[in-house]
């Protein structure tokens, strides 16, 4: 009976068969040599403790790097990158790759710390972006690389950009000013509740000010300092001639201060330095919510340079030369090893490999290229060593325009108009108008000032904007958590509003409508003991992902396989895999490359003779078809936008029924037609999950990403589906939609209310105190009733 | 009984404020930046990263006496 065990290091489960076992110590499991390394040299280092930090995590597996770190001490690489601090030391930016818990971070920073000739290491869970500082006379910046890399993480270098260091800097300042409100408005809370709850009926009026003095002493920063940021917004709108809701939200809060101001010293009546210190923040905590987002996509655009590679190896006269991207020219020779990027796009001149165009393309295998095929950059070799001709400089290659596109669209991502803010604009110029068409009645009518000035007030204070800028907020919240609490991650409260609006949903193939992972289609199988061993072995040698499928086929299906000494093992570039064993010659892969299937096909050969042929099979996920069938019963366009071939995409199309299909696009061509369809007036939905669809996730109203999706695709998309269910889909529009309709009676709540009270107040019927608690009563029932939101699941 | 109440609010007022204030220096320390770290911090606390901590220092502390000398130096 088999039993799943967790490799010791990194904790991910296996069958315990298939673990490293050391005889010595056999309660250490090991799924690779990767793992035994990487805990064989933190055991020796003394840093054992790390797996106490690590807890019930699971890492990732050590990272294989065959690359050179040589080059990071290159004079490219140093002027491009490292800067010299004040104190004469050596900077470097880094993003680490392979991080997943706190422990890592431990883990990392503590064996940086403990080489000689570091100054400093920082490393940022949030977005694993590192500081190093170091002192070059004693080490060199390839050996800390080498050092990451050999506890299996890798590094890449990025240049903090003048950008990141200004939205560091404003996510910092707005912390601060938010904190201290969140902090002040607690404390007036503790206040309230009491006050509100009648606990201070009959109270000496002594008393009574003293509590006023506590609230004026914690609403008076609320104001200047956390506020500070909407008398400025409120400025600037002025000087544009423009009233904005930071123009309402100052004047309402600092009418309503001045006015509790007057009461606390010498007036009769009751103070609102609550609704001061509430007002500024819960308008700050969406503020901040925005800041957040900018830094985010800072960082992301910085994950995405830093995978650019750095130099290129061009072909010369008198043999190889290496030289910065810029530096290669239209026709020049450009060599490609094994497990490089192309950087520019070209022709392939000599050598025969194939090609990791998932970047590009999406299609999930290696393409194969011979001599006049294109390559793209940003594609990875990965069989043999290849060269090409440039066909465009780096400026023009389709890597650095992905790029700019990308970097284009996070600056400019469109902001939907939020319905809050353009009705406060007419809002606000409206209950201005008329507290001072008050003031003024009042004044000539009655003739005293004071009076005159508690009804402008009152007026004021009724019609502040709480229960409008709550209206859209509190239920917000509501959606929000529930969504969170099934799995799925809106990043903006807004996305909600869209996605309730939303007239098209365009899908992804591979790994969205698909699971994305090959399985072999079960056949019967003839072949003897020895045969299913040397397929088995065969299978093994290889981490293509035809060949792990093969091995996971027959280690399912068959018992007691065993591991043969295969020799002269040969991958033959973009068919298969070629070994020998007791002179027999074995040889597992495709026999011909003409044919376009919408499967994969694997033949295994020995000595030329077809034993088996194996058919491979991308699977629909379960829950594709119940899917598509509901957005289309709601009335919203179902597209398939793909990479992949004709054949398979149609194929697919047709078994879930899409209303529209597209294959062969690249990343600029999905991106283009998500813009055309948004030209056209449609709001619009992408769902993907690898790099190839980041372009177009980015440009769309919504984009949605699959939990298991790359890091790129679920930093650039707008919501998560964390369980990577594609039902998690339906249920974000069901929850969205529902939202979205207790928004609309929220505000026309608020409105209703306003329209009721606001003459009331203006002809003097309402004091201060009663305009204040009609005032938190209209809140009140903007809260309650966005509590209803979940009450129907 | 009023006078109590009203040293009590001050001396609250004064001690909230104070805590405000360790927050707020911490903040721009940058001890927040990163709240992902932060709220993780309880795992960096043990003795042994106390005394590599302490360590580090001195090492830092020595690496940059070394660079100040070869600067006057060169």
């Amino acid at each position: 009976m088999s039993k799943i065990v967790p490799c010791t290091h990194c904790h991910l489960e296996f069958d315990e068969s298939v673990m490293i076992k050391e005889p010595e110590k056999p309660e250490l499991n090991f799924c690779c040599n990767g793992c035994q390394g990487v805990y064989h040299l933190l055991k020796d280092d003394g840093l054992d403790s790390f797996y106490d930090k690590l807890g019930n995590n699971k890492l990732a597996k050590p990272l294989a790097i065959g690359d050179d770190s040589s080059n990071f001490d290159m004079e490219s690489f140093v002027s491009r990158y490292i800067k010299k601090t004040e104190e004469g030391f050596n900077r470097v930016d880094l993003i680490i790759e392979g991080i997943h818990c706190a422990a890592c971070i431990w883990l990392n920073e503590k064996v940086l710390n403990e080489m000689p000739g570091i100054v400093e290491v920082n490393i940022n869970f949030t977005n694993n972006k590192a500081k190093i500082i170091w002192d070059e006379d004693i080490i060199k910046l390839s050996q800390i690389i080498d050092k990451i890399r050999s506890i299996g993480y890798n590094a890449y270098p990025y240049n903090r950009t003048d950008s990141e260091i200004q939205a560091t800097k404003n996510k910092k300042d707005f912390f601060l000013r938010m904190s201290i409100a969140i902090f002040a408005s607690m404390n007036i809370m503790m206040i309230d509740v009491a006050k509100y709850s009648g606990y201070f009926t009959g109270i000496d009026p002594e008393m009574l000010r003293m509590i006023h003095m506590a609230e004026f002493i914690f609403a008076s920063p609320v104001l200047f300092y956390s506020g500070w940021i909407f008398f400025r917004g409120a400025y600037y709108g002025l000087k544009n001639k423009i009233i904005n809701m930071d123009f309402l939200v100052s004047a309402g809060a600092t009418l309503t201060y001045i006015y509790s101001l007057y009461v606390l010293f010498g007036g009769a009546g009751d103070s609102y330095f609550d609704s001061v210190a509430m007002i500024i923040t819960f308008v700050l905590v969406g503020k901040y919510l925005e800041v957040l987002g900018k830094k985010s996509a800072v960082d992301t655009m910085d994950k995405i340079k830093s995978q650019i590679p750095l130099e290129a190896t061009i072909i010369v006269e008198d043999g190889k030369k290496v030289v910065s991207l810029d530096e290669i020219n239209i026709d020049d020779i450009i060599e490609v090893k094994t497990g490089e990027k192309a950087c520019v796009d070209g022709i392939v001149t000599s050598g025969y490999s194939s090609f990791d165009e998932s970047s590009i393309s999406g299609e999930s295998l290696p393409l194969s290229k011979k001599i006049g095929d294109k390559i793209f950059s940003g594609t990875i070799n990965t069989e043999a060593v290849i060269r090409y001709k440039a066909t465009k400089n780096y400026a023009n290659s389709t890597l650095n325009h992905i790029v700019e596109l990308l970097e284009d669209s996070l600056n400019s991502k469109p902001k939907i108009e939020d319905t809050t803010q353009s009705m406060s604009k007419y809002f606000s110029i409206m209950i201005l108008s008329l507290a001072l068409a008050t003031f003024t009645g009042w004044y000539f009518y009655e003739g005293t000032f004071e009076k005159s000035l508690i009804v402008g007030i009152s007026v004021i204070i009724i019609a502040c904007p709480c229960a409008l800028a709550l209206a859209t907020p509190i239920a917000s919240l509501i959606g929000i958590s529930w969504l969170t609490k099934e799995g799925l991650l809106f990043k903006e409260a807004k996305f909600i509003e869209t996605f309730a609006k939303i007239d098209a949903i365009v899908f992804d193939k591979t790994g969205t409508l698909t699971t994305g992972k090959l399985s072999v289609k079960a056949i019967p199988l003839s072949l003897t003991k020895d045969e299913l061993n040397m397929l088995y072995s065969l299978s093994d040698s290889s981490t293509h992902p035809v060949s792990v499928a093969i091995k996971q086929y027959l280690e399912t299906s068959f018992e007691n396989l065993k591991h043969l000494e295969l020799d002269n093992i040969e991958q033959i570039p973009a068919f298969g895999i070629q070994a020998f064993y007791n002179d027999n010659v074995i040889y597992g892969g495709r026999l011909d490359n003409n044919i376009e299937y919408t499967t994969t096909i694997y033949h295994f050969t020995v000595n030329d003779k077809l034993l088996a042929t194996f058919e491979l099979e991308d699977h629909l996920r379960d829950d594709a078809l119940e899917t598509i069938q509901y957005f289309k019963n709601q009335n919203i366009k179902t597209v398939l936008c793909s990479g992949d071939n004709e054949k398979t995409v149609s194929k697919i199309a047709e078994e879930v029924g899409v209303d529209h299909h597209l294959a062969k696009m690249s990343p600029i061509a999905k991106a283009d037609y998500i813009r055309s369809l948004r030209d056209s007036g449609q709001k619009v939905v992408m769902v993907g999950d690898g790099i190839n669809d980041s372009l177009a996730l980015s440009r769309a109203d919504i984009s949605i990403a699959m939990g298991n999706g790359a890091d790129i695709a679920i930093a650039i998309s707008d919501i998560v589906i964390l369980n990577d269910q594609l039902s998690g889909i339906t249920k974000s529009y069901y929850i969205s939609k529902r939202t979205f309709k207790f928004i609309k009676q929220n505000l026309m709540i608020s409105l209703i209310y306003n329209i009721v009270t606001i003459p009331i107040a203006m002809a003097g019927f309402i004091i201060p105190l009663v305009a204040a608690l009609s005032m938190s009563l209209s809140s009140l029932l903007v809260v309650g009733n966005s509590l209803r939101i979940n009450n129907k699941k | 009984m009023n006078s109590i109440l009203w040293i009590e609010l001050v001396v609250g007022i004064i001690v909230s404020f104070t805590l405000l204030g360790i927050f707020i220096w911490g903040a721009k320390q940058g001890q927040f930046d990163d709240s992902k770290k932060m709220m993780n911090g309880l795992l960096n606390d043990s003795t042994e990263d106390l005394q590599a901590a302490v360590k580090k220092d001195e090492k830092v502390k020595e690496l940059k006496a070394n660079k100040r000398e070869k600067l006057k130096n060169s």
